[in-house]
């Protein structure tokens, strides 16, 4: 294989793990545009979509890719009630509350799903496992192809929602100017519910697509995916859904190239140093307005 | 308000439900125990991962633990001369939460609390040398049944004297993968592609960024250059503890053109590393992994990529070396699957063995006393139990109180009856069941 074949491949693995990053991080952008909280528990919300599809697929034998609807419809009510019952009571305190509460979470659903599921490693296989199919020098797995479709399909979706229905409108108004929002009538309190539950769909999506990969998954799953999604945000400029987007393909093609020219060990780090640089020549991110 | 605090109630009974149902767990393998305790007992700590990511194996060493003390006690118990007859032995369990503050804050406890007299088991390296401090202050004899860096026995910033080595080193890990791919696999590979003799054996290695890793490297170095083996390290890729996706360094390595790939990891990480080498990126190799990887979950986690691979072993839940361990390791197995509901790895195999080296040599020392328990582990010799010893007996060596253990290399292939691989022991000759053979669709690197 020619240098430009094995470059051309390292861009398309970071690529599919581009796609994870991206659901991960629009889901807590949204939360964070609207709500103006920080959740570090998101994760977890990957980790229970990874464990609600890798049952329905057990129980059921459905095809992974359909379970994916199940497993975002799930989360949506999770999520909204956690909102509701946790960040809800804390909205507009100490910023220290929201930290704890979610680190709280984290332990939680942890303990929680080591107790349902146990604690081992699990996986499951695709049906479409074994298919690859030719792209140019590449010879691409079926499956990140789909994964990939299915990205880009999810993110239209949630394109049309925020631009083209009054809900989503609403939703984008909330989160640019709470105040004047409620001023105008738009009950912001359902924005709430409605993102922080949207955006835990996307988590879900997110570890749907991770196992779906063939990847592992236990109840500490989640963790690392999570840092790695504020990060993203961050980089993407807080609040900003396109922001998430960009950051989340930067950061997947720079940690497997930097995994190409200077090893795995600097895989994490890489991700991390993009980070400082854009933050020291744009404090608010890529996409992110001054005034967030 | 109201929803709020009702939820941190309920949250609140489900925490303590939690922890309510983790140490009622732990007092059932000991209650029996305790209650014929009242005229003495052994105490022994079991120092394991029964929470965080390593509690699968965690698990399985303190159950492989209880097992071996249930059958001590239903044998009457342990004689110890200063008791004047026997006693009963009593397991209590250190969870060291697979963290370093975790591992000492069990260790204190078992040691300060809980007054025992002698401690077993130990996984993680990086946490076992952090609680070490702990063991050589109060000089408590510990058998090491889980952590395979050799630091372990071999630092001298603090005294482990009182420590001893039960589970092969990363040093042996590599010595033997090597000396494996250099008999067998070398001649296999120039044999079916008529390559000359002369022609080195293309080896990468892929390894874990830790001391588990970068000790199985250099074991596999230092036994090319001190054997003077015709192999060339033709890559070496490195990657974070807890990697999913190794798509790159593997298209690193294909570039390289590898005979051979070692792939120096946790079940965790190869059950995803093999498919994606085999199926995203067309690595059609063989691929050898240490000893850490044969266990149930790793079968199913590489499901049919992990045929024509290879796995550095002692002991396996699918298949045992010829003679007369076979017998010994499949009748633990069954106790343990009818008593669990699964077969036990081969942490829970060297823990259940750490239980027996632990009573024998109190019973040997004839007292609880923790200088002369220490002595009589320095002099141990007793016969193997479950896993292949060299010269079949258990003893520690005289300079780093390390036990010398017969392993082996078994070769994957595909069993449709269970739909997974299952393993077959090729080497050595004295163990071996079958021999290694190179799979059809093997490529090798460059000629």
């Amino acid at each position: 294989m020619d240098d430009i074949g094995i470059l051309l491949q390292v861009i398309f693995w970071g690529l599919y793990a581009g796609c994870i990053y991206i659901l991960l991080a629009t889901g807590l952008n949204l939360i964070f545009g609207v709500m103006k909280i920080v959740n570090f528990a998101h994760g977890e919300f990957l980790m229970i979509g990874a464990y609600i599809t890798a049952t329905i697929f057990f129980l059921t034998g459905l095809n992974p890719y359909v379970i994916i609807l199940f497993s975002m419809l799930a989360l949506i009510g999770i999520g909204a009630v956690v909102e509701r019952l946790c960040f809800r009571p804390i909205l507009g305190t100490s910023k220290l509350n929201e930290i704890f509460l979610s680190i709280g979470l984290i332990y939680i659903f942890q303990s929680g799903a080591a107790m349902i599921w146990g604690d081992e490693w699990q996986s499951i296989k695709s049906p479409y496992e074994g298919i690859t199919i030719p792209l140019g020098s590449l010879n691409v797995p079926l499956d990140y192809i789909i994964i990939i479709v299915v990205t880009a399909g999810i993110l239209c979706a949630l394109y049309l929602f925020l631009r083209k229905t009054k809900t989503g409108r609403e939703m984008r108004a909330t989160s640019q100017n709470r105040k004047g929002a409620v001023l105008v009538g738009i009950n912001v309190e359902r924005m709430d519910i409605l993102s922080f539950g949207l955006g835990c769909a996307l988590a879900a999506a997110a570890g749907t697509l991770w196992v779906v990969s063939g990847q592992v998954f236990n109840p500490y799953m989640g963790s690392i995916p999570a840092v790695k999604a504020f990060a993203i945000i961050i980089l993407g400029g807080l609040g900003s859904i396109p922001g998430a987007i960009i950051g989340g393909l930067i950061y997947g093609i720079a940690e497997n190239g930097a995994a190409y020219y200077l090893g795995g060990v600097w895989k994490d780090a890489i991700s991390f140093i993009i980070l400082i640089v854009v933050l020291v020549v744009r404090p608010t991110g890529l996409f992110g307005e001054s005034g967030e | 308000m109201r929803y709020a605090v009702l939820f941190l109630a309920v949250m609140l009974i489900a925490t303590a439900l939690i922890t309510g149902c983790t140490q009622q767990q732990a007092a059932v393998g000991t209650s029996h125990q305790q209650a014929a305790a009242s005229n003495g007992e052994i105490k022994i700590g079991v120092v394991a991962s029964l929470t965080g990511p390593a509690s699968n194996v965690g698990k399985n060493m303190w159950q492989s633990a209880s097992l071996a003390a249930d059958e001590i006690n239903a044998d009457g118990g342990v004689y110890v001369k200063s008791f004047n007859g026997n006693v009963p032995v009593m397991l209590i369990q250190g969870d060291d939460e697979s963290t370093r503050e975790g591992g000492q804050k069990a260790v204190t406890k078992l040691i300060t609390d809980d007054k025992v007299d002698i401690v077993v088991g130990g996984y993680s390296s990086a946490v076992t040398s952090a609680y070490e401090q702990t063991i050589a202050e109060h000089k408590i004899p510990f058998v090491v049944t889980g952590a395979s860096s050799p630091i372990i026995t071999h630092r001298d910033d603090i005294d482990t004297s009182t420590v001893f080595h039960h589970c092969p080193t990363t040093d042996a890990y590599g010595q033997y993968t090597t000396l494996f791919i250099d008999q067998t696999v070398r001649p296999a590979i120039n044999a079916k592609f008529s390559f000359p003799e002369t022609r080195p054996l293309r080896l990468a290695v892929i390894y874990q960024d830790s001391p588990f890793g970068k000790g199985v490297l250099t074991a596999v170095q230092d036994t090319i250059a001190q054997n003077n083996l015709n192999i060339e390290v033709v890559a070496e890729q490195s990657y974070k503890m807890g990697e999913s996706d190794f798509r790159t360094p593997l298209t690193v390595i294909k570039a390289a053109d590898p005979d051979v790939v070692y792939a120096v990891a946790f079940p965790n990480e190869v059950g995803q590393m093999l498919p994606q080498a085999r199926r995203d990126v067309g690595l059609n190799t063989i691929f050898a992994v240490p000893e850490n990887n044969d266990a149930p979950e790793y079968y199913k986690a590489i499901g049919k990529y992990g045929e024509g691979s290879v796995i550095e072993s002692r002991f396996s839940p699918y298949t045992a070396p010829a003679g007369s361990i076979d017998t010994a390791q499949n009748t633990f197995k069954e106790d343990y699957k009818a008593k669990y509901g699964n077969y036990p790895d081969m942490m829970g195999a060297s823990t259940y063995e750490g239980v027996y080296i632990a009573v024998q040599a109190i019973e040997n020392a004839g007292t609880t006393d923790k200088a002369a328990v220490k002595q009589a582990l320095d002099t141990i010799n007793m016969p193997q139990i479950i896993e292949a010893m060299k010269d079949g007996t258990i003893s520690f060596s005289k300079d780093h109180r390390e036990s010398q253990f017969d392993l082996w290399i078994e070769q994957l292939s595909i069993d449709q009856a269970a739909g997974e691989c299952r393993p077959h022991i090729v080497w050595p000759d004295n163990l071996k069941v079958t021999e290694f053979v190179l799979p059809d669709w093997y490529q090798p690197g460059n000629t």
